[in-house]
């Protein structure tokens, strides 16, 4: 199989399949979301991962997932799908707010970054109230 | 009634926070989101001063209440300082109810982080 077509079912596996990922592969890429209005992690909040196919220069979504009590969402990419490239990752803040029953000034947070080291690990932490927010890379 | 704002309703200010000094010369844009469409339409382009504004976003008129993006080209902006940067761009989406207040949104970044908040 072509060192493409095996990264597109790399991707599309892990879209399918990011509840039943191993906690014994961790995931390169993590990202740790906190309600700096509140003082808490930021629980219960939607996210996507995106990555732009250079050829079309379209976003093709790799992982749809949820943070989890602790704010974070283990399972974003295999260390097989993520190749070097500019990735996205998109916040669902206005339902998290509206959820918590408070209107936020950014509807959803967009955060598009390039990777050009894909053996490294990479944190996307995002510190967010209900008028600003912060992020940064970790590692 | 607020009174007029010199620089309008919507204004920005870049910082670099690794180095101290204002983000001049960034390239930016503004656009709204057409809301039967849900395409981006394209309001204003523009680029930071040596002090790191850019006046003019907006003008009270075409001003309404929506959702906006503001894009600034910081992957350039670092590209030009002979760095390379994690964020080829930064898009700031966000949504406008209240037309009598002014919205200062500004972007406090360096290589590896970017912070913004709404400000008066």
């Amino acid at each position: 199989m072509s060192t493409r077509l095996q990264h597109i079912k790399d991707h599309i596996w892990a879209a399918n399949q990011c509840a039943e990922m191993s906690i014994s592969t961790p995931s390169p890429l993590t990202t740790h979301v906190l309600n700096t209005g509140h003082g808490t992690p930021a629980a219960s909040m939607g996210l996507s991962l995106h990555f732009l196919d250079p050829t079309s220069m379209t976003w093709n979504l790799l992982t749809t997932g949820t943070t989890n009590n602790d704010g974070r969402c283990p399972c974003l990419i295999t260390r097989e799908a993520f190749i070097p490239g500019a990735y996205k990752m998109r916040f669902e803040t206005g339902q998290y707010w509206e959820a918590l029953g408070e209107t936020c000034f950014y509807p959803y947070v967009e955060i598009v970054f390039t990777i050009t080291d894909a053996s490294q690990k990479f944190h996307v932490p995002l510190l967010l109230s209900r008028f600003s927010y912060s992020t940064y890379r970790g590692s | 009634m607020a009174a007029p704002t010199p620089g309008g309703p919507l204004t920005t200010h870049v910082l670099n926070t690794a180095d101290g000094v204002p983000g001049a010369h960034i390239d930016l844009s503004v656009h709204r989101l057409d809301p039967k469409l849900v395409l981006w339409n394209l309001i204003t382009l523009g680029s930071t001063d040596e002090h790191g504004r850019c006046s003019g976003l907006i003008t009270k008129e075409a001003f309404t209440a929506g959702m906006y993006k503001i894009r600034f080209e910081t992957g350039q902006y670092w590209e030009n300082l002979g760095q390379t940067s994690f964020y080829p761009y930064v898009e700031i989406v966000f949504t406008i109810t209240d037309l009598d207040q002014t919205f200062h949104l500004p972007l406090l970044l360096s290589r590896y982080a970017y912070t913004t908040y709404r400000g008066r």
